[in-house]
């Protein structure tokens, strides 16, 4: 960011007029990190059906429902800190966490209303910190989400003193984790409930289109009259909320809740939202796309599970296929120029 | 030539005036302020952390030997998430290789690799750092887990992780003595090699440091590469003082060593900071931490202390301090606008 | 300084036949020169006359299309390691140094003296204290780069080139961003390092300078060379004449008469880094422009009457329909009907691999949405009427904005600001990088915004623009409004002048 081109007579003459080169590597590269998640997934589940044994059945399929929801809730919701350009929100991995234990420490003793407010309130919070940090003192977003990742879990452990919360065995926390509609469960409408509604901010409405625009280019959307800081909290609030849901999901579907639940979460969202195609360079990206992302992973882990491979094996496939992603959209970038 | 123009603003000051410029030149004051802080309390309310000063300064150590791998890539504006799993990974690495010899080689061996792949992906294909060492950091954490087979792992050689513990003069165990050497090694590099100067080129201005002809691609290998051998280092010293190698290991390490090194003064930006700076943040977190143990602190406690230390030493830049003056005046003047006169 | 040719040695550089172009647009149209030892050579012609770039060709940093340099009757090849070592050196704007490394770090940056991978401190100080020396530049070695003066760094860029051990020695404006004192001294340098045996290459805007100082002047328009000769045959009026070259093409037929109004933006005391106490009053319908040299300030300035940058000191207000606002923050400032349109329109002005349409929306996206919800339909409505109005071409408002040509960029921005029907609109260096037909398009689109009651604003180093803009033109210099001309008084010379401080007129 630091060395933009300012020599006039570069800028002027090198303003050259539409430039369209003829179908080559860039085009393809390009093509393959934006939809290739498409071909991809369809390729994994026909592949999976085919040679898996054991994926089609029921009771996996909706185990597959059940893992991904979570998951896909933080990233759909992550999504709009990635196409904001400030890379992603480690401290979902907290945020999750916390959200789970207040829904059901709090709604034992306070009643539901009070716990899912309460959960709330501590998302704001997050946002606040994270977007403060990074929208005003305009900090590395990984270092101050990676931050207050600690600070979160370091309080959430203080008062929790890291003990499991069970919540009671005929509540309404319990009936909705157990709920279904034929083989989806209830989390899994929430994924889709959200994904729709999440889709609708990002490109119906003057808020997602202020993220993209920064995104793209954040002096250009400051100069437009817009308050950037407000657009990168804005962007965190939607990663926190989309995490508290998360995190009700989650401790739902067990019935209990632990200071630890959300760990894993930052990187299967983050390995979600960049297989989907939504670039880490920020400006493009769709929380659909996020979605496929979603199903894609949680196919491909499946798969790996059910084939017996261990939870190493699962964190490398993961792990290159992040690597891998963001190496075909920078290539890609890099040859077209 | 008898004519010299002295257009030079740090002249001919006195005493205070030189003195104002050399510490206008350093990068350490937030580390320096930080550590008087934390000596001064400690001093006061727990003096028992000086008494103790052979535990102060092995937690020093293990902080300081990933936090000064870490300024070398931060200096060339770049991150390395992944030396968390590279120390991980290269302790499992050395204990499941029974001759501890070749163990350690191969450890070592592993964060140089790991430092490669890395600056690969940063240099060549051109990823954010960010992200190239953050897919880094859950893949080898992945690679930990399937060495290890999820487990802990035991050293074979038990005597030789117990020896190692033990002092070798006063209080300097053998974690000490590598910290010191590390230091030393990386503040010579930075300070006098050539390469090593080099990297405030590359990370202060790297278009400039292109056109004076320096390779930036082979300074970001090594850079990569420093942090992966010393990530390595740590993580040999961890498993041999623990006689096993844990997969898990690191995660908080991580999170204190880039605590030490941000409030060390290095510039996330790149370009300005120092290995002094990287020790002086060190320390203070060391002596921060032994203080919050001796004191019968809890651990979310201590956890909540060092994020808060390195939330304030990454917004408390000369750069973040900038923006939020503008911010400030942008608010106070947003109000400002509401005076309309007719 | 005023010497006879034969006093200087053999020839060192020749440029033979030099043509660059970049994307069609001819920048350098075969232009030969050649410098001899001892002597200082004076290149003059305005912005875009590419000058820059055949010192980059010279330097090695572009490579010509046609035509070759040549060190002492040999080729010298391309590349600018092959330059250096043929001994050539340009000495860079400030923005190559590293600011966190020290004046002797600068100086040898990329070829520090070593020893088994160590660093030599001893050599490197010593070498690069003797470049400073010969400079005659006395500077602490060991400071940091960014805690220097602007002037310093400019001294600390001449040693680096200096330590290179030159032959030949190319500066590019070193005096734009220079007081007069430090000016004066860097000719004097220059002047010795020329005694000294080196062939200097002396790029400047500044009329007075090239007088005092060069012995032979050729003055660059449109890419070609016009004329090169001895210092002698020319006087500095001449040589404005000759740069500014063409005909004055004002278009009378659009010329407008339309008498300004009532003052709508008040600046007073703007200060502000660059900028120093400057008062601009700007009234409805009027189109006030802002001439001098590049680095003057003036898009400072108005960057700080916005509230784009802050400003020191200085009260900015707004008056509309008798209602006046104070401007504070840049937010504000459009919230009221201030528009902006960038010097840098890539980096500051568009989001080019948005649309065309979502450009447009950027600052109408309130008058353009429900409750938050955008309208499509009017959004595209509006957008497509933007751009017609602007006449982008093709005006095909789904399209990237990056895929437009400079000239449909511009009229990108000018759209997007058109829709709020601005009280008072800013344009820096609106037509840069345009081409001919683009530029008489913004023109009219100006004149029109102007005509409906807009103040408009505008800083151009393009001299015939300004002038056949401008209602009234403040000339800066240093960060001063040296002179304000009516459009009665303003000509290319009567600018130039105030701009380059060939003479100083003080308005009251």
């Amino acid at each position: 960011m630091t060395t933009k081109g300012t020599n006039a007579e570069t800028t002027m003459t090198e303003v050259g007029a539409t430039q369209k080169s003829s179908i080559g590597v860039a085009e393809i590269l390009a093509w393959s990190s934006r939809n290739g998640v498409f071909v991809f997934t369809a390729l994994l589940i026909i592949a999976a059906l085919v040679f898996v044994d054991g994926f089609a059945s029921l009771i996996n399929v909706t185990d597959v429902f059940h893992r991904a929801a979570p998951v896909g809730i933080v990233a759909v919701g992550m999504t709009f800190v990635v196409i904001s350009g400030n890379y992603l929100d480690l401290s979902v991995v907290a945020q999750v966490a916390t959200a789970g234990v207040i829904l059901i420490a709090v709604s034992n003793t306070h009643g539901i209303f009070i716990a899912m407010v309460a959960a709330l309130m501590a998302a704001i919070l997050f946002a606040l910190v994270n977007g403060i940090a990074v929208g005003v003192f305009k900090a590395n977003a990984v270092i101050v989400t990676l931050a207050t990742t600690f600070i979160g879990l370091g309080v959430l452990r203080y008062f929790s003193g890291g003990s499991i919360f069970f919540g009671p065995p005929d509540g309404i926390i319990k009936a909705f984790g157990m709920g279904k509609v034929g083989p989806i469960p209830y989390s899994a409408i929430v994924l889709l409930v959200m994904t729709i509604l999440l889709s609708i901010l990002l490109n119906r409405t003057n808020f997602g289109f202020l993220i993209r625009s920064f995104g793209v280019n954040e002096s250009a959307t400051r100069l437009g009259g817009s308050n950037t800081a407000l657009i990168v909290f804005g962007a965190f609030l939607v990663t926190a909320i989309a995490a508290m849901v998360a995190g009700f999901v989650l401790a739902a579907f067990s019935n209990t809740a632990v200071s630890n639940d959300g760990v894993g979460y930052d990187f299967r969202a983050l390995a979600a939202i960049i297989v989907g195609g939504t670039s880490v360079f920020g400006g493009r990206g769709s929380v659909f796309r996020t979605l496929l992302g979603v199903i894609f992973v949680s196919v491909l882990t499946n798969i790996l599970v059910l084939s017996g491979i261990s939870f190493g094996y699962q964190q490398i496939a993961l792990g290159a296929l992040i690597v891998f992603a963001v190496s075909l959209d920078a290539i890609g970038r890099k040859v077209a120029r | 030539m008898s004519q010299i123009l002295e257009l030079s603003d740090a002249k001919s000051k006195g005493f205070f005036g030189r003195a104002g410029t050399v510490i206008g030149r350093r990068t350490e004051g937030r580390g320096i302020a930080l550590l008087s802080v934390i000596l001064v309390i400690v001093a006061l309310t727990e003096p028992l952390v000086f008494s103790a000063y052979s535990v102060t300064l092995g937690r020093i150590a293990l902080i300081g030997i990933v936090a000064l791998g870490l300024t070398a890539v931060i200096l060339m504006g770049e991150l390395d998430l992944s030396v968390a799993s590279t120390l991980a990974l290269s302790g499992v690495v050395m204990a499941s290789i029974p001759e501890l010899w070749l163990g350690i080689l191969a450890a070592l061996a592993t964060g140089l690799i790991v430092g490669l792949i890395n600056a690969f992906f940063v240099s060549v294909v051109g990823i954010n750092s960010f992200i190239a060492t953050l897919g880094m950091l859950f893949a080898l954490r992945g690679l930990a887990f399937v060495i290890s087979d999820e487990a802990p792992v035991s050293l074979v050689n038990k005597e030789a992780g117990i020896s190692f513990g033990e002092p070798l003069i006063g209080p300097i165990t053998p974690r000490v003595l590598i910290f010191i050497l590390v230091f030393i090694a990386i503040q010579i590099f930075v300070s006098k090699a050539q390469a090593g100067r080099e990297f405030f080129a590359v990370g202060g201005n790297r278009q400039a440091a292109r056109d004076a002809g320096i390779p930036v691609t082979r300074r970001i290998v090594t850079g990569f590469m420093i942090s992966g051998f010393v990530a390595a280092l740590a993580g040999i010293i961890n498993s041999l003082e623990r006689t096993t190698a844990d997969p898990t290991a690191g995660s908080t390490v991580l999170l204190t060593a880039f605590a030490a090194a941000i409030i060390g003064g290095n510039y996330l930006k790149g370009g300005r900071g120092s290995i002094v700076g990287t020790l002086i943040g060190a320390a203070a977190l060391g002596v921060l931490q032994v203080a919050l143990t001796i004191s019968g602190v809890q651990v979310p406690v201590q956890q909540i202390f060092i994020g808060a230390i390195l939330l304030i030493a990454v917004t408390t830049d000369p750069n973040s301090l900038r923006s939020v003056r503008g911010s400030i005046r942008t608010l106070r003047q947003g109000r400002a606008k509401n005076s309309v006169t007719t | 300084m005023v010497t006879a040719e034969s006093e200087f040695g053999p020839v060192l550089i020749e440029a033979d036949a030099i043509t660059k172009s970049f994307g069609g647009a001819v920048a350098v149209d075969n232009v030969s020169i050649s410098v001899r030892a001892g002597e200082i050579y004076g290149l003059v012609g305005e912005n875009g006359a590419g000058k820059s770039t055949l010192m980059r060709v010279l330097a090695g940093i572009l490579s010509p299309d046609q035509g070759e340099v040549r060190v002492d009757g040999k080729p010298v090849q391309p590349g600018a390691r092959a330059a250096i070592s043929a001994g050539i050196s340009l000495v860079h704007q400030e923005l190559s140094l590293v600011p966190e490394m020290t004046v002797a770090e600068n100086i040898l940056l990329g070829s520090f003296p070593t020893k088994v991978g160590f660093t030599e401190y001893r050599k490197l100080r010593q070498i690069a204290a003797d470049a400073l020396a010969e400079i005659g530049v006395g500077v602490d070695l060991d400071e940091r780069v960014g805690r220097l003066s602007v002037a310093l760094r400019q001294f600390v860029e001449i040693a680096r080139a200096v330590a290179k051990k030159p032959r030949i020695l190319i500066f590019d404006e070193p005096t734009a961003t220079l007081t007069p004192a430090e000016t004066d001294y860097l000719l004097a340098m220059l002047r010795r390092l020329a005694d000294g045996g080196m062939a200097i290459i002396y790029i400047s805007h500044r009329i007075p300078e090239i007088f005092s100082t060069c012995s032979t002047v050729a003055i660059l328009r449109d890419g070609k060379l016009v004329r090169s000769s001895s210092i002698d045959s020319l006087t500095p009026s001449q040589v404005v004449d000759q740069m500014v070259g063409r005909e004055l093409g004002l278009d009378l037929a659009t010329k407008r008469t339309a008498t300004p109004g009532a003052v709508v933006l008040d600046a007073q005391g703007i200060t502000a880094p660059k900028v120093n106490n400057v008062s601009v009053q700007v009234r409805s319908g009027e189109i006030v422009g802002l001439g001098g040299l590049v680095g003057a300030g003036r898009s400072e300035l108005v960057r700080a009457i916005i509230g784009a940058d802050d400003r020191t000191a200085g009260s900015v207000t707004l008056t509309h329909n008798g209602e006046t606002i104070t401007i504070g923050s840049y937010q504000s400032a459009v919230r009221n009907g201030v528009a902006y349109v960038p010097e840098e329109r890539r980096i500051d002005g568009l989001a080019l691999s948005m649309s065309v349409e979502d450009n447009i929306r950027l600052p109408n996206r309130k008058e353009l949405s429900v409750a938050g919800f955008k309208v499509g339909s009017k959004t595209a409505q509006v957008a497509q009427l933007l751009a017609d109005k602007v006449g982008l071409r093709p005006p095909e408002i789904r399209r990237d904005v990056g895929e437009y040509s400079g000239g449909n960029q511009q009229k990108v921005v000018l759209a997007k600001w058109l829709g709020r029907r601005p009280k008072f609109i800013v344009l820096d260096e609106p037509t840069r990088g345009v081409d001919v037909g683009a530029k008489a398009e913004i023109h009219r689109l100006v004149k029109e915004i102007a005509d409906q009651g807009t103040a408009v604003l505008i800083v151009s180093s393009d001299l015939p623009e300004l002038l056949e803009l401008s209602d009234t033109i403040h000339v800066m210099r240093d960060g001063h409004v040296t002179g304000t001309l009516s459009k009665e008084e303003a000509s290319e010379k009567s600018v130039m002048s105030l701009a380059s401080g060939e003479t100083i007129v003080r308005s009251s």
